[in-house]
């Protein structure tokens, strides 16, 4: 199966008063058709930045610094902002983290719907309503003729999201980069918007890239992983390997940070220490400060990814070399 | 908290902030500041400044009225700037005339601050029926220009008292009258920050261990509003400027005999027509650098102060 | 409806306040009988005024007497015309009116457009320079503006007449100079010197409106909807700044009210701003107390004015207001 989406050697640089800094540095991975990736690291990782940078929705300070983007085998790192535009809402979507201000407060939700079709689909308006309730109730909100008419700040944060949903589906795209869709709403409501997402992406084969930090959401609803830390990848792979054996110590430690019912804990593990900030770099592996078994080599060499089984691990410990050496 | 402890957290923020650095770094604010210190300097320097004292009626020459900008006088004087219509030097009463307009703007606006901070303070601390009767009081004059009421203040002590009386305290009055008409803004940033402050543990804590409520809330609020105050109190500097000078020049702010820049083109506004430019314009130019350098000036420190506009 | 009466009765109050103080001018600052009959009336003849004026009374009755009066437009007798006060202000009102009015829409034409097109071209030198400009259209006192004007285009090049209205047309009670060719030629030097700092100031305004608004979520999402930049900056930006621009221009309209006092002195128009001006200068308190009045009521209608716009536009001002009324 080609990718769907292939970033290569991603680099996204912020302008700061008197130097560049790296927001994100050598990131690679693909995701394939009607595949889920969740994408997980502390705040401050560049998730967020990898998404934004993908939708071609970098600002000023921060642009690309260098890689590629090519999207069903076309690059799209270099296109113009006319041809990006027809991309974005069509064939790429996206969601936000917070619902409560994705949405134009001074329009009506059918017209957001309506707009957004219109703009990239070859219908009639009248038609365009039509799928938008359908959409709206395909995103489970009741009622969902009456809430054409509704503005957004008449629903809840939950049907909010789920129109942001409907947004995001409404041309039938086939990538979406969901930004922390459940973060900012309450836990009950996560689930269910986290099914809904799952359901219309199956349905529908589209490929999501999910950017989350909560690893409870990683383990439900995805099919890979990619682990982020301080502007890198430190771990890319299936997810029940991830879950299950981790090659990296950062994963570990945030597989380890997951509270189960099936491991008994008496306290949950945390990993000592911060993630270094992008204006306070660290020499060779960025994880070394915290990392339980760090070792000479990994505060002056930066490790490259080392393939382990379908994983790709950045860390000298999956070193091939080392490996057969202590095998 | 004394004088010297503000005076010291505020030049703390100068010089370890980047406030200094991106002061440095906009040539546009440098040049403003530079501008305004030249002029407060030149007002607070004009006797020695002056070639000729602008109240001494033994300097007036009628001989030498309504003279052009470099111009010799009858006794063989120099007017570099020309001479108004009673035969002063303009460069003198203009030197004057922006002492003038400096200290009743400075005057103003501190008095203002003060106000504002006190009954924004005590609104915000009380609660209750002050504080409705405090904030009522603000919006209602908010939806009053501000001159409107200097105006109203001004010509109420008119009717009120005698000519002479007046005219001897024409500038507290105009003091006052513009201070009570921009009072409102401070008052509500600090009542704001009052009412988010006093719900903190610091208050309870202070509270508890026997210190006055009162008291915690002065050391703590005043050192976090200094940097609004210092943003509203710039740009109404310009403001209060503009009034006293507006106010001069409708001929209800300082009398004659105390000129300042407004009441100088007021003089020189009767001989528009005559085509004597120099004597209502001049002391206008010298008004509009000086409301420039203030309003420049402002502008950018709210934009340092901001770091949600700084992009 | 609980909202527009709510905001009816802040208009009230004010009104009541501004009626408050211009009767305590009335009644305690100088002695309306000292005033009225002059220094030749005996003891006798001042007991009888001061009974025939009601002076007598207790002084709430008298404040019930003043505003009942002033209801119905009779503010007593100006001290210097011995005119009744409501007749002054009536025949200076359309001149003044006409003046306010015209600057304004010079000032919201121009300051309007300027600002979103300052905003949505940041970076431009252009964008810059006018910014530049407005500065000095914000620090230049209105009654230099003036000067300058008269000095330039009357004095210099002759073109346009420096006082007065030129010829009016009367209309019932209403005088306009708006039909006549020197009363149009007349207007054009004092509503520009009048529009000059409003337009500054709503230039300014609307810029940082917009700037905030383009700032927002929802534009972020709209652009990741691969929305047309037109739509994205007129139907989502624009459409949200005018909610707090129009507020701003409607609370302005009470400035320009006041600021015209300056440029009827400059041009001698003669409106209410004259009669204000010389009322201050003879300490004709009647006339004064009328114009704080007549300024409250002002103040009052653009407040609903505001109101009532906002009610149209913005939903979610509706619906509270909907959801208390219903309460």
């Amino acid at each position: 199966m080609s990718a769907l989406l292939s970033v290569e050697n991603l680099r996204v640089e912020i302008a700061a008063r008197d130097r560049r800094l790296t927001a994100i540095d050598d990131i690679s991975f693909t995701i394939g058709a009607g595949e889920i990736l969740g994408v997980v690291g502390e705040s401050g990782a560049g998730k967020s930045v990898t998404g934004t940078a993908i939708l071609g929705l970098l600002e000023p300070p921060a642009a690309l610094a260098g890689g590629r983007i090519a999207f069903a085998g076309r690059r799209i790192d270099t296109l113009d902002e006319e041809s990006m535009r027809r991309l974005r809402g069509k064939e790429i979507a996206a969601v936000f983290q917070d619902p409560l201000t994705s949405l134009d407060p001074l329009m009506t939700v059918g017209e957001q719907l309506v707009e957004t079709m219109l703009t990239h689909l070859p219908i009639k308006r009248k038609e365009a309503f039509a799928r938008a309730e359908d959409l709206l109730r395909m995103v489970g909100l009741p009622a969902p003729r009456e809430r054409l008419q509704a503005y957004p700040h008449a629903l809840s944060g939950g049907m909010r999201q789920r129109v942001v949903l409907a947004l995001a589906f409404c041309c039938n795209p086939r990538l979406i980069i969901a930004d922390e869709p459940t973060t900012a709403l309450d836990v009950s409501v996560q689930a269910q918007i986290l099914d809904v997402l799952r359901r219309m992406c199956r349905e529908n084969g589209t490929a999501v890239m999910l950017v989350t930090h909560d690893m409870g959401v990683i383990a439900e609803a995805t099919d890979r992983v990619a682990v982020m830390y301080a502007g890198r990848l430190a771990e890319i792979g299936p997810t029940r390997a991830l879950v299950e054996e981790a090659s990296h110590p950062y994963t570990r430690g945030l597989m380890a940070s997951i509270p189960s019912l099936t491991r008994r804990r008496d306290t949950l593990v945390q990993i000592p220490g911060a993630m270094p900030r992008p204006d306070a770099p660290v020499s060779g592996c960025a994880f070394h400060p915290r990392c339980p078994s760090a070792e000479a080599r990994c505060r002056s060499e930066r490790p490259p990814a080392f393939a382990v089984e379908a994983s790709q691990v950045a860390c000298w410990l999956a070193d091939p070399a080392r490996r057969s050496v202590s095998a | 908290m004394s004088v010297s402890s503000v005076i010291r957290r505020v030049a703390g923020a100068w010089l370890d902030g980047d406030l200094l650095y991106r002061f440095r770094r906009s040539p546009v604010a440098v040049a403003a500041a530079a501008l305004g210190a030249l002029l407060v300097l030149a007002a607070l320097g004009a006797d020695l400044l002056a070639p000729y004292d602008a109240f001494d009626p033994a300097s007036a020459n009628a001989a030498d009225a309504r003279l052009p900008p470099g111009s010799q006088g009858l006794f063989g004087e120099t007017y570099a700037l020309g001479t108004d219509p009673q035969g002063r030097d303009m460069l003198s009463a203009m030197l004057y005339g922006l002492r003038t307009s400096l200290v009743v703007g400075v005057a103003s606006v501190g008095l203002a601050a003060v106000m504002g901070v006190l009954l924004g303070l005590v609104a915000g601390y009380c609660g209750g029926l002050i504080d409705a009767i405090i904030m009522r009081t603000a919006d209602v004059q908010l939806g009053f220009p501000a001159i409107l009421i200097a105006l109203l203040i001004d010509g109420v002590t008119r009717a009120v008292l005698p000519r002479e009386v007046h005219e001897r305290f024409a500038m507290p009055v105009l003091i006052v009258a513009i201070a009570a008409s921009y009072w409102v803004q401070y008052a509500r940033t600090v009542r704001g920050l009052v009412l988010v402050e006093r719900r903190r543990d610091y208050v309870l804590a202070a509270r508890v261990t026997g210190v006055s409520t009162p008291r915690t809330l002065f050391a703590h609020i005043l050192p976090n509003v200094l940097g609004p105050i210092l943003v509203i109190a710039t740009i109404n500097l310009a403001l209060a400027i503009l009034t006293e000078s507006t106010l001069s020049f409708l001929g209800v702010g300082l009398p004659a005999t105390q000129p300042s820049l407004g009441s100088l083109v007021r003089i020189g506004n009767e001989f528009v027509f005559s085509g004597d430019w120099w004597i209502s314009t001049l002391p206008g130019l010298l008004l509009v650098l000086l409301s420039l350098s203030v309003n420049i000036f402002g502008d950018w420190l709210r934009d340092a102060l901001n770091p949600k506009l700084a992009q | 409806m609980i909202f527009v009466l709510g905001r009816l009765g802040q208009a009230f109050l004010v009104l009541l306040a501004a009626a408050l103080v211009s009767f305590c001018l009335f009644r305690f600052v100088g002695d309306p009988v000292n005033n009225m009959t002059g220094q030749a009336a005996s003891l006798a003849e001042r007991e009888a005024m001061r009974a025939a004026l009601g002076l007598a009374d207790p002084v709430v009755l008298q404040f019930v007497r003043f505003v009942g009066k002033a209801v119905h437009g009779d503010f007593g007798m100006s001290y210097r015309f011995g005119q009744p006060v409501a007749g002054l202000v009536l025949e200076r009102l359309p001149a003044t009116l006409e003046l306010s009015v015209v600057s304004m829409l010079i000032a919201t034409g121009l300051g309007l457009p300027l600002g979103v097109w300052t905003a949505l071209h940041r970076g431009s030198r252009l964008a810059q320079a006018v910014l530049a400009v407005s500065l000095v259209g914000i620090a230049l006192p209105t009654f230099l503006i003036g000067i300058v004007l008269i000095l330039v285009f009357s004095v210099r090049l002759g073109w346009l007449p420096s006082f007065g209205r030129g010829d009016t047309i009367q209309l019932g009670p209403w005088s306009t100079g708006l039909l006549t060719g020197s009363g149009l030629r007349s207007l054009v030097l004092p509503s520009v010197t009048l529009a000059v700092f409003q337009l500054a100031l709503i230039l300014r305004l609307t810029r940082a409106e917009m700037l905030e608004v383009m700032r927002t979520d929802f534009i972020r999402f709209a652009r990741a909807r691969g929305l047309h930049r037109g739509a994205i900056q007129y139907r989502h930006g624009l459409r949200n700044t005018l909610v707090p621009v129009v507020t701003i221009v409607g609370l302005q309209f009470g400035n320009v009210f006041a600021f015209s006092i300056i440029v009827e002195t400059v041009f001698q128009w003669p409106g209410l701003g004259l009669l204000v001006i010389q009322a201050i200068q003879f300490g004709d308190i009647p006339v004064l107390a009328a114009y704080l009045v007549l300024v409250a009521l002002c103040f009052a209608v653009i407040n609903i004015a505001v109101d009532l716009f906002h009610l149209a536009i913005d939903p979610r001002i509706r619906i509270s207001g909907g959801a208390r009324g219903a309460a």
